[in-house]
């Protein structure tokens, strides 16, 4: 080993604290980007690859009764390399409401199985959801009686499955988390259907699917009784899956963004300062007759080490530790059978980006020091106070300032690159916790305005799609006559035509809508009402007219826009009953809503489901539980980066102004009054970067939820008074601690040696 | 005349690792109020140990130090601070000022520290540097940097005055310049203050009054002038 590289070494170790600090904010940076990376670029390539090998299908197509030569009819259109079809109907049983599918062969959408064995047409059994079976301690070679419309069946469990249509499974629209005890899918051969079978829906295989669109267009005008012909993209499950991707992206960003500016920062304040101090060793070395390529290379080594270092261990512990925590924790909701984190070309290049930006700084801030001559270097030089034009000890205010104070205000605009480096790591301390609870606040808020002001009933029922009239008056009588109907539409949006639904509102007191600022609004049979959102995307404005037509029903209508409304969870159009019917078409209601108390009914003639609203909302609150951690995990890191930047500073502080404070002890200065003279800085900083935090972590939270949230959402964020001031409690305890740690470094300050140290 | 100070086998031992190294063996010393001592001798013999103990900045091994009457070698940190504060005047070879400070901010800052401060401004044109009171350390020369912390310590009205190679880093002409001060500085209150100068530089022993020979962590002699030559008087 070099004696140069014995020099770095033990230069590292004296300088510890300011070498870790770098380590920690790089790694960190790092740490955080390849973990944020990994379960997102995992999730995404392991979807991938289950979706290819395991077929899911490129268009869905949805009917009431498809006929055979429908069904022979689909598989001559041109680009249809294969099709399957498929009866999806719904069940229960024991307590969870099931989707139940009856199919004839298994070649699109195949199941992955986990346990048991695979689909054949000849067996009589049922294939069940590995995740409901998890759930429901459910195993192979069990029997489970399904309840199905008016019928009842009791079947072997065969296998326990995945299919790759089934990645993301909610019950429906109102659900956004998938709750595995009380929700799940099975498959059974179509031979164990109890009535006259009737295909509902087609699952479409294509060659080439740059022709997506000619061949949906193909199926919609071939076949007649297709009432609505869908892509990967119109699929809640495919859909879900890739914006939860997404939403990691936003996540990374930030927080990456964040810690490699602090990480730029340090390395600049930390390197500056630390060629000063061996400015005299630079010319000794240079007296010496060393190369100046050799010396250079010598103090840029410090920069890349460290860096190299802290990037390598970054990218593996960020991707193998929180990527497999992450992914771990998506996939207890989302249903992929393998998966496992991946560490793309992205990750290496950040981390090697990272790696030559602070070697980079590091040469810049070393290399005026190493431009001057081995004479200059080796003359003391005394720091360079002058009187400036603009010294802000000069105003007014401060004449009468302590010495103290003076002192200190000079001394944060001397080292000003150390000041924005203390405010920029208190702002990032500030700002995440802010952001921590502004998530959480925000997430209240929008239940809030989901479960309290918009849905405003106690019970939801979900009647049977084949009612009868003298069914639903009887449920109407019952427990009243509030009821509204969902509709599967398209509408144009210039030359494409696009998927939304339409809900036809006859309960106006219990599905209400709330305008711009969350106010109640009453709509008017005037025309249709489209959320703002919607209203934005569409470039619609109140008074213009929509055009959009039912599935399955040929007839395009165009309507007047009635006014606008606001929706947290879906962007879609919305009108009363009058003004449905005024349109011609017919009111068949598919929901009802009731305060009646439903919780001892299980079972209503004419009706699919009962929801009581506590479980639309507490698929949501399990939500919560996830954001929780993510909170948690905040936190950590903004007392970690808010310690780590305080401690290193005060540190580099210290030992800059060692014979300062050495000689404020000589004078007589008790202890006390040079820690309260050393701590004051850190205090002023702390103040200004936690000011300057509360606003920004304010913006992060609204960006975070304005990028994170798919199309579909509607609500910016909300932070609570409470969550500042944990903010400012939080920022403070850990300013607070930091400055006792680095104040009790002042009694080892040694006078004697100090001042010698100064010859 | 009162002794201010009195060493009583003052030792003291540093340990390096596990060496150990006694800068002071046994001493014996005492020095009379009101006079200007001089502490002779070669680098390492530990004069700059007998003036660290004295101030109070450094504590000693075994022995006793009484300072006016009181036994200073017991006292705990907070003690020694105090006694700093209230009694002694530190003036360095490397002046030890604050950089960021004014001339007359480094002055003020005793005010913080003793009851009865002499007014800063009084102190500093005591040592001539009136005129340069709003200049930051950096624009002042070295001489003037050394009356900085001259004034620095007398601001304190301090009954020991003790100095470490005052003019160490000085030419000639400017080193007679504070000699002359710190001579002052001796004469003030009736005679009753007194100054300890540290240094290698013999010269200095023909204006002291009493001169204080060390070698080798020992005293060698102490030698009293009874005529000690008028600072000018010496060719530097």
């Amino acid at each position: 080993m070099s004696k140069l590289s014995k020099k770095l070494f033990r230069d590292i170790k004296q300088n510890k604290t300011q070498f870790i600090t770098i380590f920690l904010m790089v790694f960190l940076g790092v740490f955080v980007f390849a973990g944020i990376h990994a379960y997102m670029d995992g999730m995404a390539v392991s979807a991938d690859e289950y979706y290819k090998n395991n077929n899911l299908q490129d268009i869905w197509v949805q009917g009431r009764a498809f006929t055979t030569e429908d069904f022979e009819k689909i598989k001559t259109i041109s680009n249809v390399k294969d099709v399957e079809r498929k009866l999806t109907t719904r069940g229960a049983w024991d307590g969870v409401d099931l989707e139940i599918n009856f199919i004839e062969s298994n070649k699109i959408s195949k199941f992955y199985v986990l346990d048991g064995e695979g689909f054949s047409k000849d067996k009589n059994g049922v294939w069940v959801d590995y995740y409901l079976a998890q759930q429901k301690n459910l195993k192979v070679g069990d029997t489970i009686t399904i309840k199905l419309e008016e019928y009842e069946t009791t079947q072997k469990v065969l296998g326990l499955i995945e299919t790759p249509d089934h990645v993301y499974v909610v019950k429906d629209e109102t659900e956004i988390f998938p709750d595995h005890s009380k929700f799940g899918y099975v498959y059974l051969s179509v031979n164990e259907f109890p009535g006259s079978n009737q295909f509902n829906s087609f699952m479409v295989d294509i060659d080439d699917t740059n022709k997506l669109d000619e061949t949906k267009a193909d199926i919609e005008n071939n076949i007649s009784s297709a009432l609505a012909v869908t892509d990967r993209d119109d699929s809640v499950s495919y859909k879900s899956y890739q914006s939860e991707i997404e939403e990691g992206d936003t996540y990374s960003g930030v927080l990456t963004a964040l810690f490699l500016i602090i990480a730029v920062l340090s390395v600049v304040t930390t390197m500056n300062r630390f060629v000063k101090k061996q400015r005299t060793q630079i010319g000794t070395l240079k007296a010496l007759g060393f190369k100046k390529g050799k010396i250079v290379a010598h103090y840029v080594s410090y920069g890349f080490y460290v860096s190299l270092i802290a990037s390598i261990l970054g990218l593996l512990a960020g991707a193998f530790s929180l990527g497999i925590f992450f992914l771990n924790m998506e996939m207890e909701y989302y249903e992929v059978p393998v998966y496992s984190i991946k560490i793309l070309p992205t990750s290496y290049i950040l981390a090697t980006a990272v790696v030559l930006i602070t070697t980079f700084i590091t040469y810049l801030s070393c290399r005026k020091i190493l431009k001057e001559s081995a004479s200059e270097a080796l003359r003391i030089q005394m720091p360079k106070v002058k009187n400036t034009k603009f010294n802000i000890t000069s105003l007014p205010i401060f004449r009468k300032a302590s010495v103290a104070t003076k002192w200190n205000l000079r001394d944060v605009f001397r080292n000003k690159g150390r000041s924005i480096m203390a405010i920029v790591g208190v702002v990032g301390c500030t700002m995440l916790i802010v952001c921590a609870f502004g998530m959480l606040d925000s997430m209240n808020s929008y239940l809030d305005w989901e479960f309290e002001k918009i849905c405003n009933f106690k019970y939801k029922i979900t009647l049977a799609d084949d009612y009868t009239e003298e069914q639903l008056n009887n449920l109407t009588n019952k427990y009243g006559d509030n009821t509204s109907q969902g509709l599967g539409i398209e509408i144009k949006n210039g030359d494409k035509k696009e998927t939304n639904t339409l809900t036809v509102n006859d309960a106006l007191d219990y599905l209400k809508y709330t305008g711009h600022k969350r106010e109640y609004i009453d709509i008017s049979s005037d025309g249709v009402y489209i959320t703002e959102k919607l209203a934005n995307t569409l470039h619609l404005k109140v008074g213009d007219e929509i055009e959009w037509h039912i599935f399955g029903d040929s007839n395009w209508y165009k309507t007047k826009i009635a006014g606008l409304n606001r929706d947290p969870q879906s962007q879609s159009l919305n009108m009363t009953r009058d003004f449905y019917e005024s349109l011609g078409l017919t009111y068949r209601p598919d929901s009802l809503y009731t305060n009646e108390d439903l919780s001892n009914v299980e079972k209503l003639e004419g009706a699919k489901t009962i929801q009581d609203i506590k479980e639309l909302k507490s698929g949501m609150e399990s939500m919560l539980k996830t954001m929780k951690t993510v909170i948690v995990i905040m936190i950590v890191v903004a007392a970690i980066l808010g310690a780590v930047i305080i401690y290193n500073l005060g540190i580099l502080s210290l030992s800059e102004k060692q014979y300062q404070f050495a000689t404020l002890k000589v004078l007589g200065f008790k202890g006390k009054q040079i820690k309260k003279i050393f701590t004051m800085q850190n205090t002023w900083l702390t103040v200004i970067g936690m000011i300057a935090g509360l606003p920004l972590g304010f913006f992060m939270t609204d960006y975070i939820f304005k990028m994170a949230l798919s199309v579909d959402y509607d609500f910016s964020a909300k932070v609570k008074i409470w969550s500042y001031i944990y903010a400012v409690v939080g920022t403070l305890v850990v300013s607070f601690i930091v400055n006792k740690r680095l104040a009790k470094k002042i009694d080892t300050v040694d006078m004697v040696t100090s001042l010698k140290g100064n010859e | 005349m009162e002794n201010i100070i009195e060493l009583k086998g003052v030792s003291k031992t540093y340990k390096t690792g596990e060496k150990e190294f006694k800068a002071l063996d046994n001493i014996d010393l005492k020095i009379a109020k009101g006079e200007f001592v001089v502490i002779l001798g070669p680098s390492g013999a530990g004069k700059s140990t007998l003036l660290n103990i004295i101030g109070g900045m450094d504590k000693v091994t075994s022995g006793q130090i009484i300072v006016d009457g009181k036994d200073i070698s017991n006292y705990n940190e907070a003690q020694l601070t105090d006694y700093r504060a209230e009694n002694i005047g530190f003036i360095f070879q490397f002046y030890n000022i604050l950089p960021t400070l004014t001339v007359l901010e480094n002055v003020e800052l005793v005010k913080d520290l003793v009851s009865n401060p002499i007014d800063a401004k009084t102190a500093l044109k005591e040592v001539g540097l009136e005129e340069h009171i709003n200049k930051f350390p950096s624009q002042l020369s070295g001489g003037e940097q050394q009356r900085v912390s001259i004034a620095r310590a007398i601001s304190k009205n301090p009954a020991l005055l003790l100095c470490d190679e005052p003019t160490g880093a000085l030419d000639s002409k400017t080193g007679v310049d504070v000699l002359k001060l710190l001579r002052k500085q001796c004469d003030m209150n009736n005679g009753s203050n007194t100054v300890i100068i540290v240094t290698h530089n013999s010269l200095f022993a023909d204006v002291a009054d009493t001169v204080v020979r060390v070698k080798n962590g020992g005293i060698e002699s102490v030698t009293k002038n009874e005529n000690p030559k008028k600072i000018d008087e010496v060719k530097w």
